[in-house]
C-alpha cells in the first residue's frame, strides 16, 4: 500500500543509478526534499526524520522495537526502499551492534533545506518583475495546457483521427517522443506505438514524470550530465507557481533543459534571452503524490471549451451501469481518446455520448491499452457528478471501504473483457530453488514476501521466484 | 406473505397497507391540532418548498437556494438555550417491539434490522452523552416481555445482546403492558436522586395486554417512570396516552417515523438528557465522589472489585484499593469512583452556548472575515442595496455574520454551526482573557 | 481469473492519500518561559518547532500546518493569520520586511519560508502587544480559547476538503477562485487528517477555571477522532493529560528541553497514517483530577450535585447548589472528619441501591 503511492517508472529508473550518483545528486537540498517527499512511503519518512538529527547511529534493534510487531511488512518494506535509494546505511557500533544512519549528503542536505542555512541557489532565485510584466497563474495554466495538449495531440493525432494542430513542437520534442518508443516514423508518417497509447491515457503527472525521465535518459546522449539534469528536475519541482526566477544562477545545461522542458509546458519563458522563467503546475506538482493535485491541469486541458479558468478538480465523463457514456467535452483530443475505447454514437456541441462494448474494448486492448488504464482514464475525468453520488452511496452503506466512482459492473467487465484475451502475464524475475531443506527455503522466502519482492512460491518444489534479487542475495548470505 | 394466514388478520393487514403513501393522511386525522412540540403531524404535511423559490437579479435561482441550506443549517441551531435542570443522571429502560410486524420491509432493510442497528448506535451515544446513567433493554415477543439484558452501565454489555438478537426472528406479538411491568419493576429500585425512563421503539398496531393497561400507566405515574414511544408504523392511541399521561400531560415524547432518517433523528433525541419538571419528584442530593488516577504496575496485582489480577487500574482517592474499570464503586470504602471526562461530557448541557445573533450591514463594516477560521466573509454593499436582500429566510444574517452577544466577534455560519454543536465553546469569548468577559447569566465561566 | 475480485473496485481510490494537517498551539505564557529561561530560552524553542513544521510541509506536498499561540490574556493566530480589518498598512510592512530580507540570504523552500516569516512576525507582534499591566494581571495561558481556534480552523480545513474532493461544493460556493493557490499553500489540498499538538509550558492550577472549556473541546476532539499530542516542557497539566488520554493522542512530559528538537521528530511527527505501524510513547499513569466549581481547586475527592454534576470541593453552605440552585439533601460530610468513614457506608448504601441490577461480584465482603 505504501509503494502504491509511489509511481514505478521514476523509481525504478533513480534505483537503476550507481551509489555514486546518488552521492553527487545529494548534494543538492531540493533533490534531498524531493526524493525524500516523493519516493518514500510514510513510515520511511518517519524514520528519515527521526534519525535526521541524531547524532549516533541507531541501534538496529531500537528501531525495531519501535515498529508495531504486526506490520513487520511495513517496516522491511521501508527499510529496503531506503536501503535501495542509498538514504540508510548499516553500520556497526562499538560493540558490534548493527546501527542504521542516514547517509552524509542526504542527511545535511535535508537538514539545509529543512533550516536552510547554506547559502545555495538549490531552491531557486526569485527575480523581482514590475507588476506589469508577470504572467498570472492563469496565463500560465493556459500556456501549460495548450502545450501538453500539443503533444498529446501530436502523438494521437497521428493515429489518423484529424486533430488540427495550434503548436508547433520542436524538433527535440518529437525526437524525445520517438526514443522513447511513445511514437515511431513509418514511411515518413508518425505513428503511435502501443507504449504511446498506454502513455496518452495516463494521468497527466504520470505522463510528466515519464517524459522527464525519457529526457534524463536521454541526456547523455546529447552531452549533458544526466545527474545535472535530474537535480535540475527536482529544483523545479520545488519552485512555487506564479513566481518568476532568475535565469542567471543557472549553469549552460541547465538554460538548455530549460528551454527544452518549455516546449512541453513545464516550464514557461518569454523567449530563450529572458532573464527569468516561470515554472508552470506541471513542474510544481511534481512531488504531490495526490492526483487531486493535477486536476487542474488535468481538468483545464479536457475543459469543454479550453477556457482559462476552468473549475478545479472537474471532470467530465458519465457512466451509466448500461455501459453508456457520456462526455461533455468538444477537445478533439479527449474525444479521440474516448473514442480509443469507445463506440461512439453522436456528437453535439458540447456532449458526446456512446457506448462501451465488447468490440470497442477488444478493439482497444489490441491496440496495447490494458483494462487499468481505461478504468482509470474514466475514474480519473469522472464528472463531478458522479462523485457526488459516490459519496452519498459511501456514507449510507456502513461498511469501511471506499467504494469506486464508476459503477462496479462496468469495471469488472472491462476486466473480464480483457481476460478472455490475455491469459498469461509474464514479470521478469529470478527464481531461486534447489534448497537443501524446508527450513533453508522458508527463511528466504518469508523475506522476500516481507520486502514485497516475492511473486510466485511453491512450498512443495521449494522454489520461489522475486521481481528483485538483491536482497533476498545479502540475505541468504547474511544466514551462512 | 405467509403471515396473512394467521389469526390476527385485521392487525396485519392494516399493517400491510400502512406504506409511506397511506400514512399522510391517517396520522393528520389522528393528531390534533393542540400543541406540537418537535414530532407530530406538521411534518407529514406537503411542504410546497418550490413556492418559496425567487429568482434573483441574474435569473437563477442559485442565491434562494444558499439561503435555504443555510436557513436550514441555521434552523437546527435555534434552541432553547436557557439552562434546564436536567435529570443527568437517568436510569432508562429501553423496550424493543420482536414481534411479526417488525418483519415488515417498509423500512430497509426490515424493521427489525434497522431497529437492532438503531438500538446498538442508540446505546453507544445514550452512554456518551449521560456516561453515568443505568440502561436495560427489554424485548416484546409472543405476548411476553423478554429480558435481552439487565440494568447496567456498560454499553458493551448492551450491544452484544442486541447483536445476539440478530439471529433471531421477530414473531408473535407484542405487549406493551407485560413490557411496562417488568420496566416498572426493574426501575423500582433505582434511587430518587436519578430519572426513570422507559423508551419503547414499537412496529406493530396493536398491543395484546393480559389485563388493564390503563392500571399500568397508573402505577407508572405513581412511580414517576416516563415513558416515550417512537412508533414505526401509525400513530396508536394507546402509546399516545402513555406517553401524554407519564409525562404531565405533554405527548411530545411520541413520534412516528416517516422514513429511516426520521427515524433515527428521534431515537436519538432521547439520549439528550430530559429536563425535569419542578415538582418534587425526587430527592437532591449531594453525592461524594472520588477522582482516580490511572496508575499502571510492573507486576499484575489483584484488584478490589473482581478479584482478577491486572496491571493497570485505578486507585480509590481515598482508600487506595485498586478498580478495575471506571465508573464504580470502591469495593473497600464504598467510595463512588468516576472519571472526571464523564461528568464533563453532560456539562455543555448544563452550560449551553447561547445563539449567536443574526448581524444586519450596519453593523457588518466592523469585520471583513469570520473570528474563528479566517474565511472572508462578503464585503458590506452600498447602501442602497441594503434593503433587497434583507428578509428572505428567517433566522439568517443577510451579511452571513453571526455574532455572539458576549465578545461581539462576527463568525460565519460554518463556525456558528461547529460552535454550537460540537465544541459548545465560543472561539472568541474564550480566546480573551476572563476579565474582558461581561459576567452574563449564560457564560461559559464556572463561577457563579 | 483470480484478477476479478471484490477488492480490485477500490484501488483506484484508495491511491490517494489524503494529506494531513497539524495545528500547533504553542503555549506562549511569558511567566512561564521565563522560568524556562537557561534551559531552553523561547526564541530556541521557536527555533526548533519551525523546523519541526517544515518537516511536516516535508512530508507530503499537500500536508498543511497552523499555528495558535495561547498566550496569557488572549489566544491568537500565528499562522495563517486573519488579517481583522487593519488595512494595507500593516500588510505592506510585513510584505516589505519579507522581501527585503529574501535575496540571496536564505535560501529556502518557499512554503517553509511563508511559515516561518509569518509565525516569527506575528509572534513578536503578539509579543510586543503584551504590555507590562498584562503580565502582571494574570499568569495562566488560554488554552481553550487557543483548543477552539483550532478545531474552528480545523473545522473549515475539513469542509474545504470535503468540497474539493468529493462534491461540487466549491462550484457552487463559488468563494474559492482558482487563484487560491497563490499562496503556496492551496486551499483545496487541505486535509482531513487532522491533529494538534500542544506545547505546553504553564502549569495546571493556572488553567482550572477553564475546566469546562476545555474540556468541552477535548470531547469534540474526540468525536471528530483528532488526536491531542502534548508536548510538556515544565510543569505538569492535569487537563492535558486527559486530554491527549481521551484522543488517544502522545503525551510527552520532557526532563530535558534542550533536546525538544529530536523529541519532536521521534515522537510527534508521524501522522496517523504511520502511528498505525508504530509504539509511540503515551502515558501511561493519567491523572484524573478535577476542577471543582466553587474555588477552582483541583481535587480528588469531590462532592457532586446530582442534579447538574457541578463538583464542588467541600459541602456548600445552607446546601444549595452553587450552579443550579437546587437544595441538596447532604450527609454530614466533612463535618467531623471521624464519622465521614461511617457516614459514607450509609451513603454507599443509598448508592448500592443504584446499582441493584449491575452484576458486581464483589468478593470482599462489606464489614
Amino acid at each position: 500500500m505504501a509503494m502504491a503511492a509511489t509511481p514505478s517508472r521514476p523509481f525504478d529508473y533513480l534505483e537503476s543509478l550507481p551509489g555514486t550518483t546518488f552521492y553527487k545528486l545529494y548534494q543538492q537540498p531540493s533533490t534531498a526534499l524531493a526524493i525524500f517527499r516523493r519516493m518514500l512511503p510514510d513510515l520511511a519518512k518517519c524514520f528519515v526524520m527521526a534519525l535526521l538529527y541524531l547524532k549516533d547511529p541507531l541501534p538496529a534493534a531500537n528501531l525495531e522495537v519501535w515498529v508495531k510487531a504486526e506490520s513487520l511488512k511495513e517496516r522491511d518494506n521501508a527499510l529496503s526502499i531506503l536501503g535501495r535509494l542509498h538514504i540508510l546505511s548499516n553500520t556497526m557500533v562499538a560493540d558490534n551492534t548493527r546501527a542504521y544512519k542516514i547517509t552524509d549528503p542526504f542527511a545535511s542536505s535535508l537538514r539545509q533545506a529543512l533550516t536552510g542555512a547554506e547559502k545555495t541557489q538549490s531552491f531557486g532565485v526569485l527575480s523581482h518583475l514590475s507588476n506589469s510584466d508577470s504572467r498570472s497563474i492563469a496565463e500560465l495554466d493556459e500556456y501549460a495546457r495548450r502545450q501538453w495538449e500539443g503533444v498529446l495531440g501530436y502523438m494521437v493525432g497521428t493515429s489518423g483521427l484529424g486533430i488540427q494542430r495550434d503548436v508547433n513542437l520542436s524538433k527535440g520534442v518529437k525526437q524525445l517522443l520517438q526514443a522513447g518508443h511513445l511514437v515511431e516514423i513509418r514511411d515518413r508518417r508518425v505513428e503511435i506505438t502501443q507504449d504511446g497509447f498506454a502513455f496518452v491515457l495516463q494521468d497527466v503527472s504520470v505522463q510528466v514524470w515519464h517524459i522527464l525521465m525519457l529526457y534524463v535518459e536521454s541526456a547523455d546522449a546529447i552531452g549533458m550530465s544526466s545527474v545535472e539534469v535530474l537535480s535540475f528536475v527536482f529544483l523545479l519541482s520545488s519552485l512555487e507557481l506564479g513566481q518568476s526566477y532568475d535565469k542567471k544562477h543557472l549553469t549552460s545545461n541547465q538554460l538548455r533543459t530549460l528551454t527544452d522542458l518549455a516546449d512541453f509546458g513545464i516550464v514557461y519563458q518569454e523567449s530563450p534571452d529572458t532573464n527569468q522563467f516561470y515554472p508552470t503546475r506541471l513542474a510544481t506538482t511534481l512531488t504531490s503524490d495526490s492526483s487531486a493535485l493535477s486536476n487542474p491541469i488535468s481538468g483545464s486541458l479536457s475543459g469543454p471549451t479550453g477556457g482559462t479558468t476552468d473549475k478545479a478538480g472537474s471532470g467530465f465523463i458519465i457512466i451509466e451501469t448500461n455501459y453508456r457514456l457520456y462526455a461533455y467535452t468538444s477537445s478533439p483530443l479527449q474525444i479521440s481518446l474516448i473514442a480509443l475505447f469507445t463506440t461512439l454514437k453522436y456528437r453535439f456541441p458540447n456532449l458526446i455520448t456512446g457506448k462501451i462494448t465488447r468490440q470497442s474494448v477488444r478493439r482497444a486492448i489490441e491496440m496495447g491499452i490494458t483494462a487499468d488504464q481505461i478504468i482509470s482514464y474514466l475514474a480519473t475525468h469522472a464528472h463531478p457528478q458522479m462523485r457526488k453520488h459516490n459519496v452519498s452511496r459511501s456514507t449510507s452503506n456502513q461498511a469501511g471501504i471506499p467504494p469506486s466512482v464508476l459503477p462496479p459492473t462496468v469495471t469488472d467487465q472491462i476486466r473480464l473483457w480483457q481476460l478472455e484475451r490475455d491469459r498469461v502475464k509474464a514479470t521478469a524475475g529470478f527464481l531461486f530453488k534447489d534448497f537443501v531443506s524446508l527450513s533453508e527455503y522458508e527463511a528466504p522466502c518469508r523475506y522476500a514476501e516481507e520486502i514485497g519482492v516475492l511473486v510466485w512460491k511453491s512450498d512443495r518444489k521449494r522454489m520461489f521466484f522475486v521481481t528483485r534479487h538483491e536482497q533476498v542475495a545479502a540475505f541468504l548470505r547474511s544466514r551462512k | 406473505m405467509a403471515d396473512s394466514d394467521e389469526e390476527y388478520i385485521g392487525g396485519v393487514s392494516e399493517d400491510e397497507d400502512n406504506n409511506p403513501a397511506f400514512r399522510g393522511p391517517r396520522g393528520e386525522a389522528t393528531t390534533s391540532r393542540a400543541k406540537r412540540r418537535k414530532h407530530g403531524g406538521a411534518e407529514w404535511e406537503v411542504s410546497r418548498t418550490w413556492e418559496t423559490l425567487v429568482e434573483g437579479a441574474d435569473g437563477t435561482i442559485s442565491s434562494t437556494v444558499e439561503g435555504l441550506l443555510e436557513a436550514g443549517k441555521r434552523k437546527r441551531l435555534l434552541r432553547d438555550t436557557t439552562p434546564l435542570q436536567r435529570g443527568i443522571i437517568r436510569h432508562l429502560v429501553l423496550i424493543l417491539d420482536l414481534s411479526q410486524s417488525m418483519i415488515e420491509k417498509d423500512l430497509r432493510p426490515t424493521r427489525y434490522l434497522l431497529t437492532l442497528r438503531y438500538a446498538q448506535e442508540f446505546v453507544r451515544e445514550f452512554f456518551e452523552q449521560n456516561p453515568i446513567s443505568q440502561l436495560g433493554v427489554l424485548g416484546l415477543r409472543d405476548g411476553l416481555a423478554l429480558r435481552v439484558s439487565d440494568m447496567s452501565g456498560n454499553p458493551t454489555e448492551h450491544i452484544s445482546a442486541i447483536q445476539a438478537l440478530r439471529d433471531q426472528d421477530p414473531k408473535g406479538l407484542p405487549s406493551i403492558q407485560n413490557g411496562l411491568e417488568m420496566a416498572r419493576g426493574a426501575l423500582f429500585h433505582t434511587p430518587s436522586h436519578g430519572t426513570r425512563e422507559v423508551f419503547i421503539i414499537f412496529g406493530s398496531l396493536l398491543s395484546s395486554d393480559p389485563g388493564d393497561i390503563h392500571q399500568t400507566i397508573a402505577s407508572l405515574v405513581a412511580d414517576n417512570i416516563r415513558v416515550g414511544v417512537v412508533g414505526l408504523a401509525a400513530q396508536v392511541a394507546i402509546c399516545r396516552e402513555i406517553c401524554a399521561k407519564t409525562n404531565g400531560g405533554d405527548y411530545y415524547r411520541y413520534g412516528v417515523a416517516l422514513n429511516e432518517q426520521h427515524f433515527r433523528e428521534l431515537v436519538m433525541d432521547v439520549t439528550t438528557p430530559p429536563a425535569t419538571y419542578s415538582q418534587k419528584q425526587s430527592t437532591n442530593s449531594l453525592l461524594m465522589m472520588g477522582f482516580p488516577s490511572r496508575t499502571v504496575e510492573t507486576n499484575p496485582s489483584l484488584c478490589a472489585c473482581h478479584s482478577k489480577p491486572s496491571c493497570g487500574g485505578y486507585s480509590c482517592s481515598r482508600c487506595n484499593s485498586k478498580a478495575c474499570g471506571l465508573p464504580a464503586d470502591c469495593a473497600s470504602c464504598g467510595l463512588t469512583l468516576i472519571l472526571s471526562t464523564h461528568l464533563a461530557r453532560s456539562y455543555h448541557h448544563l452550560f449551553p452556548l447561547m445563539n449567536w445573533v443574526e448581524v444586519p450591514w450596519q453593523r457588518a463594516a466592523r469585520s471583513s472575515a469570520c473570528f474563528a477560521c479566517g474565511i472572508s466573509l462578503p464585503p458590506v454593499p452600498p447602501k442602497d442595496q441594503w434593503q433587497t436582500a434583507e428578509g428572505q429566510a428567517k433566522g439568517v444574517s443577510v451579511s452571513s455574520r453571526y455574532e455572539c452577544p458576549a465578545c461581539k466577534n462576527h463568525f460565519c455560519i460554518d463556525c456558528d454551526l461547529f460552535a454550537h454543536e460540537v465544541v459548545h465553546n465560543c472561539p472568541g469569548c474564550q480566546s480573551k482573557a476572563a476579565r474582558f468577559m461581561p459576567t452574563g447569566p449564560d457564560t461559559m465561566d464556572t463561577s457563579v | 481469473m483470480n484478477a476479478v475480485d471484490a477488492t480490485e473496485h477500490y484501488e483506484t481510490s484508495a491511491r490517494d492519500p489524503a494529506p494531513s494537517l497539524l495545528t500547533v498551539i504553542l503555549d506562549t505564557n511569558p511567566h512561564a518561559w521565563a522560568l524556562l529561561e537557561n534551559s531552553l530560552p523561547l526564541s530556541k524553542a521557536i527555533a526548533n518547532i519551525l523546523v519541526f513544521l517544515n518537516a511536516h510541509l516535508a512530508c507530503n506536498y499537500a500536508n498543511e500546518v497552523a499555528v495558535v499561540a495561547s498566550h496569557n490574556q488572549k489566544a491568537a493566530w500565528l499562522y495563517p493569520r486573519v488579517r481583522q480589518n487593519t488595512a494595507s498598512d500593516t500588510d505592506g510592512d510585513a510584505a516589505m520586511n519579507g522581501s527585503s530580507a529574501e535575496p540571496g540570504q536564505v535560501n529556502k523552500y518557499r512554503p517553509f519560508r511563508i511559515v516561518e516569516e509569518q509565525v516569527t512576525q506575528n509572534l513578536r507582534e503578539l509579543m510586543e502587544s503584551t504590555s507590562g499591566a498584562d503580565i502582571q494581571g494574570t499568569n495562566s495561558t488560554m488554552m481553550a480559547g487557543a483548543l477552539t481556534l483550532a478545531l474552528s480552523h480545523i473545522n473549515r480545513s475539513s469542509i474545504a476538503w470535503a468540497e474539493a474532493h468529493g462534491a461540487d461544493m466549491a462550484a457552487a460556493g463559488g468563494d474559492v477562485p482558482p487563484t487560491g493557490g497563490s499562496t503556496g499553500t492551496d486551499t483545496m489540498g487541505e486535509g482531513l487528517q487532522s491533529r494538534i499538538l500542544i506545547v505546553s509550558v504553564s502549569g495546571a492550577t493556572d488553567s482550572a477555571h477553564q475546566y469546562i472549556p476545555i474540556m468541552n473541546a477535548i470531547f469534540a476532539c474526540q468525536r471528530l477522532h483528532i488526536p491531542i499530542d502534548v508536548c510538556k516542557l515544565s510543569g505538569d497539566a492535569v487537563f492535558l493529560q486527559q486530554a491527549s488520554d481521551a484522543t488517544k493522542g502522545v503525551y510527552m512530559s520532557l526532563a530535558e528541553p534542550q533536546g525538544l528538537l529530536q523529541y519532536l521528530m521521534m515522537a510527534f511527527l508521524p501522522d496517523q497514517r504511520s502511528r498505525r505501524h508504530l509504539i509511540l510513547p503515551t502515558r501511561v499513569d493519567v491523572d484524573f483530577r478535577a476542577a471543582c466549581f466553587c474555588h477552582r481547586r483541583v481535587v480528588d475527592i469531590g462532592f457532586v450535585c446530582s442534579i447538574c454534576l457541578s463538583i464542588f470541593c467541600e459541602p456548600p453552605e445552607n446546601g444549595d447548589c452553587l450552579t443550579c440552585g437546587t437544595h441538596l439533601e447532604m450527609g454530614d460530610y466533612g463535618a467531623k472528619p471521624a464519622v465521614v468513614a461511617r457516614k459514607k457506608k450509609k451513603k454507599k448504601r443509598v448508592n448500592g441501591q443504584s446499582n441493584t441490577a449491575t452484576p458486581t461480584p464483589t468478593p470482599t465482603p462489606g464489614p
